[in-house]
């Protein structure tokens, strides 16, 4: 095997090898398990004006295919933009540096290994697709074309294209994780509201899924002799299944200038990873440290001065939580850029300029999104941060730490929703400020528990980021806060939540100690 | 009077494969040097005194508290300086050993002037108010080491600690350690036997999860009594005198070399020396 594609393996190799890939790959299993629904679910996934589709091969192909390409367009990112930044972690990236690939390979390398990581993902769920259809069997027989097509030409070249991004913003953005996060979260929000005028536009489509949706609706209106525009609807649609209409999709003929299309954009991906290459900084670290803080700090003389133990001033026995709070505090505050405080406060003062609905529904969760970072370094820093010796040695590290650690997040997004919580104190509806309190509760204990189970950050980051585009969604079922259900038991709820996510986070965090 | 009882200890992974089995070892007030190849156990072991992780068998008792049952009893008298350890990078130092004061439960008005001695004394105090992510690797490790004394602790371990130390910085390491141990027990783990030889009252030899010897300095260099020899050699003879001894160390003289090696057969032309600690880690861990 040549040096080139020996990179390739066993950078996928390394990262797939991980605690991390093996949970995300079981949350892909799960998700795809609810792709199609069950005969008898209560919600569907892809409905339009009330149609689904009949159980067959075609539509068991085409609906996973269009929603892995979906799902893992949004999350798939997250999963792999870190290639990079491992290799400047572990100082690989170094000894890399003083070899002789060149920057296209290296990159072009880290491209394929990200796709391969996809592609994994892509791999499991096409099978849970092929498990499913014969699981969910209404009598249809099993076309295995139907299932490649549509993931041969619409998810396998758009996950290519999202390896290709996470490479394009590691490069550019390598110092500036958040910025990195951000970025994609509206980048991802413009790219899937493209909507083609004509036949020839579905070509721009980098997921390309919209010419599947269209020739759905087309059938639709067929079916109901309506010029209208049809009613579609993608995601996770609560819906009585027996009131859904049904109709047939026997797949569909691709253009060849779609598939032309879809060759063209994988071509774009490499050439788009020529054009970077000579922006790639190559490790270079004194280049990499932007920040006036770390520069390297250069001793002068030692000094004679030897540390007398017996003349040390004797500290005293102190278990209070409050100096631990502190130091999470100013953890939390000086984790991120100086100016993304700005980008805080700005939304905090549309919190309350706003109409009241949109800085609930829209502003709030987005202001909190904007904290990913802080969030998901929580609990995980003291594994990034080298530090897992120290807690497991200090006093009571679950009863104070831990605690110290979500005490230290809820002030910090109580603090970034104060301007809204004070808007419904004024108009006296407490059940709103109670919801929204209990869902910075919440949204705490989530990056707490999911840091502990997967001791990283990227799972939370991928969860919070598929929440948080659900709720600009306005999408019920993931309101955590309060914006669309006010009503008391779902206030109960909401604080039932948060007391179990912490009760489960001390739990797991105990068995982890115990087992070490 | 501090006591550490480790009584039939074994760490097990999987069904054949242990990091440390049953091993017993008493330890008391002073220095004791845990000396032992890569990949021996000696960080198992310390992990395991230092609360981190619990052994698969036996019990580890401090002053006849089972640290097992009750690790808090070990953590409230604990300083620990792991082989390798980080730092929050956007603390200074004074902030991270406030912070690290707080998880081990101390506090109090002397705080702040203890950390201030502390950082003067290990030549910190110019740097303190800085990130620690621009210092360099011997800061961050006098960093760690500052950690281990903010709690007075009555037993302290030290994981390979002079890693990153310029030899200056060893010497002062070295005479902080002697101070400690007036009033404690210190657990010294190092590859460098001489840290260990210069400094420790009693060592430990540790290969493959198992304890071969324990006692003090004279006690296990006296394995090597009459066995420890020179001799100058032509550079070609080197790769057939490897062959048949135990080599200690070589020094090169123009076309000749000198040997230091261990032998239990005396060698014509060698002159006997005296044995050293390191003569004796290489013999025994050899032979064992």
């Amino acid at each position: 095997m040549s040096p080139f594609f020996n990179i390739i393996k066993l950078d996928y190799l390394q990262r797939t090898r991980s605690y991390a890939f093996l949970i995300t790959l079981c949350a892909s299993l799960a998700i795809a398990y609810s792709f199609v629904p069950e005969p008898n679910s209560n919600y569907s996934t892809i409905r339009i004006s009330g149609y689904v589709g009949y159980y067959n091969a075609a539509w068991f192909g085409y609906v996973t295919a269009i929603m892995t390409s979906f799902f893992l367009s949004l999350i798939g990112f997250y999963l792999i933009n870190s290639g990079l930044k491992k290799d400047i972690e572990t100082k690989v990236g170094q000894i890399i540096a003083s070899t002789s690939i060149s920057n296209f390979k290296y990159l072009l390398a880290k491209t394929l290994s990200n796709f391969l990581i996809l592609s994994t993902i892509v791999g499991v769920v096409f099978i849970m697709s092929i498990i499913l259809f014969v699981l969910y069997n209404e009598g249809y027989s099993f076309e295995l074309y139907q299932f490649i097509k549509p993931y041969l030409l619409i998810t396998i070249p758009t996950m290519f294209l999202i390896s290709v991004i996470a490479v394009v913003f590691e490069v550019f953005l390598g110092r500036f994780s958040v910025l990195q996060n951000i970025g994609y979260f509206f980048l991802f929000s413009a790219l899937i509201t493209f909507t083609p005028i004509n036949e020839s536009q579905f070509n721009y489509d980098l997921f390309g899924s919209k010419i599947v949706i269209h020739q759905l609706e087309e059938m639709v209106r067929e079916l109901t002799n309506t010029d209208e525009n049809s009613n579609l609807s993608i995601g996770y649609i609560l819906s009585d299944i027996d009131s859904s209409k049904k109709f047939v999709f026997n797949g569909m003929d691709f253009s060849m200038s779609f598939i032309i299309s879809r060759f063209i954009w994988v071509v774009l991906g490499f050439i788009i990873i020529a054009i970077i290459s000579p922006f790639f900084h190559r490790f270079n670290m004194g280049n990499l440290k932007s920040t006036k803080k770390l520069n390297n700090f250069t001793e002068n003389e030692i000094s004679s001065k030897n540390i007398n133990l017996l003349k040390l001033p004797k500290a005293q026995i102190n278990y209070s939580i409050l100096p631990l709070i502190k130091t999470e505090v100013i953890l939390l505050f000086r984790k991120g850029k100086k100016w993304l405080w700005v980008v805080n406060l700005l939304g905090m003062l549309l919190l309350v300029v706003l109409p009241f609905k949109v800085s609930h529904q829209i502003v709030l969760p987005v202001l909190w999104f904007l904290q990913v970072s802080r969030l998901s370094d929580l609990t995980a820093k003291e594994i990034t941060n080298n530090l897992s010796h120290f807690v497991s040695t200090s006093y009571k590290p679950i009863g104070r730490l831990l605690l110290s650690q979500v005490s230290a997040a809820v002030v910090l997004m109580l603090l970034l929703a104060f301007p809204l919580i004070i808007r419904l104190g004024l108009l006296i509806n407490f059940r709103g400020m109670l919801a929204i309190i209990f869902g910075g509760v919440i949204v705490v204990m989530v990056a707490v528990l999911l840091g502990i189970i997967s001791k990283g950050k990227k799972l939370f980051e991928v969860l919070f980021f598929m929440i948080t585009y659900a709720n600009i969604n306005l999408l019920s079922f993931v309101d955590y806060f309060g914006a669309l259900k006010h009503h008391r038991s779902y206030v109960i709820q909401l604080a039932v939540l948060g007391l179990l996510l912490l009760c489960a986070s001390l739990l797991i965090k105990k068995n982890q100690l115990d087992n070490d | 009077m501090m006591k550490l009882e480790i009584q039939n200890v074994s760490k097990r992974y999987s069904k054949n494969k242990y990091g440390l089995k049953d091993f017993s070892i008493t330890i008391e007030k002073g220095i004791l040097g845990l000396l032992g190849p890569n990949g021996a156990g000696k960080s198992t072991l310390l992990k395991m005194i230092a609360t981190v992780n619990k052994p698969s068998d036996g019990r580890i008792l401090l002053n006849k508290n089972n640290i097992i049952k009750d690790p808090n009893y070990m953590r409230q008298q604990l300083g620990f300086l792991p082989q390798d350890f980080g730092v929050y990078p956007n603390l200074n130092a004074f902030e991270f050993l406030e912070y690290m004061a707080a998880i081990k439960g101390v506090g109090g008005p002397n705080l702040k002037p203890r950390i201030k001695e502390l950082l003067e004394g290990l030549n910190l105090q110019e740097a303190s108010h800085r990130p620690i992510g621009g210092y360099s690797g011997g800061m961050k490790q006098r960093v760690g080491i500052a950690q281990v004394l903010l709690n007075n602790p009555k037993i302290v371990i030290f994981d390979e600690p002079t890693v990153g130390l310029d030899p200056e910085e060893r010497v002062r390491f070295r005479n902080l350690i002697s101070d400690l141990a007036n009033d404690c027990i210190v657990i010294l783990s190092s590859h460098i036997v001489s840290d260990i030889g210069t400094i420790a009252d009693n060592v430990a030899i540790i290969k493959n999860g198992s304890l071969i010897t324990h006692g003090n300095q004279d006690h296990i260099i006296a394995t090597v009594t009459n066995k420890v020899f020179e001799i100058t050699i032509k550079i070609e003879e080197l790769s057939a005198f490897k062959l048949q001894h135990t080599i200690v160390s070589t020094s090169r003289k123009k076309a000749d070399i000198k040997v230091r090696f261990i032998t239990e057969n005396p060698v014509e032309r060698a002159t006997k020396m005296e044995g050293n600690l390191e003569d004796a880690y290489l013999y025994i861990t050899k032979n064992n």
